[in-house]
């Protein structure tokens, strides 16, 4: 019987997790199938790949994953996919430009997945500091992107952003 | 059925009827960036890609349900099928509301429901010509606006103060005028005089003539000086009215995403800001340009060879300043930004001193204010240290311009093709010119900074009220107090509505407990009838009238509230007693304290009614401060009363005396309480029990006591507690 007031860790080698037909991500856990699994990241900006709570489709919790390395392979790449799915977060691989017109701060982005643009009423309830050099830039309609460490970025992004850190 | 973008030529041709609904995502399935399209017809759900080829289809008849499962920046289109759950579409958090919809037509199709149809809040709200995001509730784009608009509209504010302010430029003219007479009498001194050595009279008229011109000066100055400072505080007083006006007229919604501390630096040093642009900026700009212009006309007139040569430095000039500006404004903002970080900063660590103090973490804070106060250092640092550097250099480009002067000017006077008088006249009109250059930059420091406070403040001003006023209110005078849900549907955000479907009709007088487990929508029950929010869809009605029509005002005058958090104003305690009602007598006042079982424990305080609650006053325990609201709501006589939670965490005794003051002002109101504890509600005329935004159970204490659903198992489960309770305190 399981403790309600305990964290209750799966263990890895008891769960597996796979991608369904229709491109539904779905496992086994303790020999129970689950058709639907819903994944949270408990810490999302401090922990990407740790502390994942695992959950059924009624948002229930089954569980929660120490780490995702512990994964076998397949469930692992799964759950990266299923975590770049459900954080939408793009990583901002250079900045274009930001550009102030007259209300709207408009950034033109580079990600790893690609091209985008945010669109921003001021800055300073859009940017946020989670630590470090990192930033998280939310836009008007909460589309978000991540930058993991600005001062890594190249030099005309650096010169981008030197006036709006 | 609305179709948002236009379907392309491809896709609409492989269809074989115009389809239901289509919609764009902006995700590919693999979660990169990148289009494709949503098609639902009669008979099947397709996406297909850009070029029109289709990559999905799921036919209607498979079709069981439908949901838009939200992730965090983006969400999916899930489909329930036959064979399992199947992801449609993937789109980022833009369009949520527009595949919020999709979901719920095609669940509507799979279950042969009523569809739904497309209101104009689940459009995504885009501005047609540039695809940038708009505010909710405006059709103009910030970004297709004209850009003087802001400066125009900052100048609005100077309109009540326009005779003042032509004073005052007249007295700028007639300054600048007189300040160019100087230069022209040295010279006619030296070309006239001092030359040809003339000892007549002359000397002491010109002389007299310069003394003329400094005293007409320093009396301009003086009186100009003094207007400028009465219009910019009486500028100041106005705009930070219209702030905290438009921040008064706000909605809840609008506070609730916000931290409120931040307002405060913003009602007082974004006017300021704006204030020094207009009276100081504008009124420099008109004089020292105006300086410009003359001097340049005398210049030419006395030689415009030389003029000419001095000159050339000013395009360097003007292109310096065109580069710097952007950044410059830039700067301000990042500098305000970092004060605003201060601000919130200190703002939090001193409203939860408590809790600082209690955990030892004075330490902590410290050290998070340093760091934020390094930040506000550093750039500090840069826009000064920018600022610092820019003038010497206007100063050395300008200065290139007199060296010119002196050189082909001094030998133009060595070729006796002018004389010494026109040179020195010369150079003392170009050196007057130095004077409004580098104004320029000044002006671009102020009208940047100016514009970034304006932006911010506008921004307060126009974001539209979430819970209107209609503009034909009706006339409802004194209220019976019925009221009616339905079909009411609410969200904090739209696609997770924490109230659904809600109907309920309560009559006038009636005494209803709501009764839920914490999240269940309790709260947000209430806040609708204050009309805090309005509803997503269904209405409420009071006396037949709905709320929407209104006004918020007389709607106000109807309800009184206790709620959970008591908050007193500074103030005395017979101010916030009489807070609805600032002329009640002092017996109305004693009055309502005595129903309120506080008019005991009032009068035994050292300064009675006088005494002083709120941030720095008194401290009156929580029981106290409970039964002054609930005096306040006593002498506010409303026809609906809202109850929230008013006994919690005070001692049995004290909740013995609030249940009693309760009683007294419940009757013959319409009345919503809230309390965990459910004894309480047990003189309520019926308890509506709510779960996950449902109603689930209606009726009285020991209707539902015999039902065993719902309220059963949660007075169950408090007697359990109060047993429990029960042996510790044995």
């Amino acid at each position: 019987m399981k403790d309600p007031y305990e964290i209750y860790i799966l263990e890895p080698e008891r769960i597996s997790f796979s991608r369904g037909p229709g491109g539904v991500f779905q496992g086994v856990v303790d020999g129970k199938e689950y058709e639907e699994i819903i994944v949270h990241r408990a810490f999302p900006f401090l922990y990407t790949t740790q502390f994942i709570s695992v959950r059924d489709a009624k948002e229930e919790e089954i569980g929660v994953i120490r780490d995702i390395a512990q994964l076998d392979e397949e469930s692992r790449t799964e759950m990266e996919r299923e975590l770049q799915f459900r954080y939408f977060l793009p990583r901002v691989t250079r900045v274009d430009s930001v550009k102030h017109r007259t209300d709207l701060w408009i950034w033109e982005l580079q990600t790893n997945l690609g091209p985008t643009r945010l669109v921003m009423r001021n800055l300073h309830e859009h940017m946020q500091f989670p630590g470090g050099s990192r930033i998280v830039l939310t836009d008007m309609n909460g589309k978000r992107c991540e930058i993991g460490d600005w001062k890594a970025l190249d030099s005309h992004s650096r010169k981008q952003l030197r006036d709006v850190v | 059925m609305p179709i948002l973008d236009q379907l392309p030529g491809a896709i609409r041709s492989a269809l074989p009827a115009e389809p239901l609904f289509s919609a764009r995502t902006d995700l590919l399935n693999d979660g990169l960036f990148g289009e494709q399209w949503l098609t639902v017809t009669e008979t099947e759900i397709t996406v297909w890609n850009v070029s029109g080829s289709p990559l999905t289809t799921i036919a209607v008849e498979e079709l069981k349900d439908a949901r838009a499962v939200s992730g965090i920046g983006g969400g999916t289109l899930l489909a329930d099928t036959a064979s399992g759950p199947v992801v449609v579409v993937r789109y980022t958090a833009a369009l949520t509301s527009i595949f919020g919809f999709a979901a719920k037509l095609l669940s509507s199709i799979a279950k042969g429901e009523e569809r739904p149809t497309l209101s104009e809040k689940e459009l995504p709200q885009q501005c047609p010509k540039c695809r940038n995001p708009l505010q909710e509730g405006t059709q103009t784009c910030p970004v297709c606006k004209n850009n003087g608009k802001v400066i125009l509209r900052m100048l609005g504010y100077a309109k009540p103060y326009k005779l003042q302010m032509a004073a005052a430029a007249i007295m700028l003219i007639i300054t600048t005028l007189v300040e160019l007479i100087p230069p022209y009498l040295t010279k006619v001194i030296l070309d006239d005089v001092l030359q040809p050595k003339n000892t007549g009279s002359k000397l002491m008229w010109i002389v007299i003539g310069l003394a003329a011109t400094s005293v007409t000066m320093a009396v301009m100055q003086t009186l100009r000086g003094l207007i400028g400072v009465w219009v910019g505080s009486k500028l100041m007083g106005d705009l930070r009215r219209d702030i905290y006006d438009a921040l008064m007229r706000l909605s809840l919604a609008f506070f609730d995403r916000r931290q409120t501390s931040q307002f405060i630096g913003r009602v007082n040093s974004d006017s300021e800001a704006m204030r020094q642009f207009m009276t100081d900026g504008i009124i420099w700009v008109t004089g020292e340009s105006l300086k410009m212009i003359a001097i340049f006309a005398i210049m030419f007139n006395l030689s415009w060879k030389l003029t000419l040569l001095a000159l050339l430095p000013m395009p360097l000039m003007v292109v310096f300043s065109l580069t710097l500006w952007p950044m410059i404004g830039r700067r301000w903002y990042q500098q305000w930004r970092s004060i605003f970080r201060l601000n919130v900063l200190v703002g939090d660590s001193l409203q939860g001193i408590r809790v600082v103090k209690a955990f030892g973490q004075e330490s902590t804070e410290i050290s998070r204010y340093q760091a934020a106060n390094q930040d506000v250092v550093r750039n500090n640092i840069r826009i000064e240290g920018l600022w610092q550097g820019m003038f010497p250099l206007f100063s050395l480009v300008a200065g290139a311009g007199t060296l010119l002067i002196w050189y082909y000017g001094g030998w133009s006077v060595l070729k006796g093709e002018i004389s010494i008088g026109l040179l020195i006249a010369l150079i003392t009109y170009l050196g007057m010119l130095l004077g409004p250059l580098q104004w320029v930059s000044q002006m671009i420091n102020w009208a940047s900074h100016a514009i970034s406070a304006a932006d911010r403040v506008f921004e307060i001003m126009d974001t539209p009220s979430e819970v209107p006023d209609t503009r034909d209110p009706a006339v409802i005078g004194r209220v019976k107090g019925a009221v009616q849900f339905s079909n009411v549907t609410y969200g904090y955000e739209k696609h997770h509505p924490v109230l659904k479907n809600i109907d309920l009709n309560v009559a006038e007088g009636e005494m209803i407990g709501l009764v839920g487990h914490s999240g269940a929508g309790k709260s947000t029950f209430i806040n609708m009838i204050c009309r805090f929010y309005d509803t997503d869809t269904g209405h409420i009605t009071i006396d037949g009238v709905d709320l929407r029509n209104i006004s918020q005002t007389d709607l106000r005058k109807q309800i009184g509230v206790v709620l959970q958090e008591t908050f007193l104003f500074d103030g005395t305690i017979a101010e916030n007693i009489a807070y609805s009602k600032p002329d009640a007598t002092p017996e109305e006042i004693m009055r309502a304290a005595k129903i309120a079982n506080a008019h005991d424990f009032i009068v035994r305080l050292p300064d009675g009614y006088d005494t002083r609650v709120g941030e720095r006053g008194h401290r009156l325990s929580g029981g106290e401060k409970q039964r002054v609201s609930i005096a306040r709501a006593i002498i506010h006589d409303p026809r609906i009363l809202i109850l929230d939670e008013a006994t919690a965490s005070v001692d049995t005794e004290t909740e013995r005396q609030i249940q009693e003051a309760i009683s007294r002002l419940v009757k013959g109101r319409t009345t919503f309480a809230i309390a965990h504890r459910l004894s309480t509600l047990r003189n309520a005329n019926r308890l509506v029990v709510l779960e996950r935004g449902k109603i689930v159970e209606v009726g009285t204490h020991e209707d539902l006591l015999e039902k065993e659903g719902i309220y059963f198992k949660l007075v169950e489960a408090q007697k359990e507690m109060s047993q429990i309770k029960g042996v510790e305190s044995a």
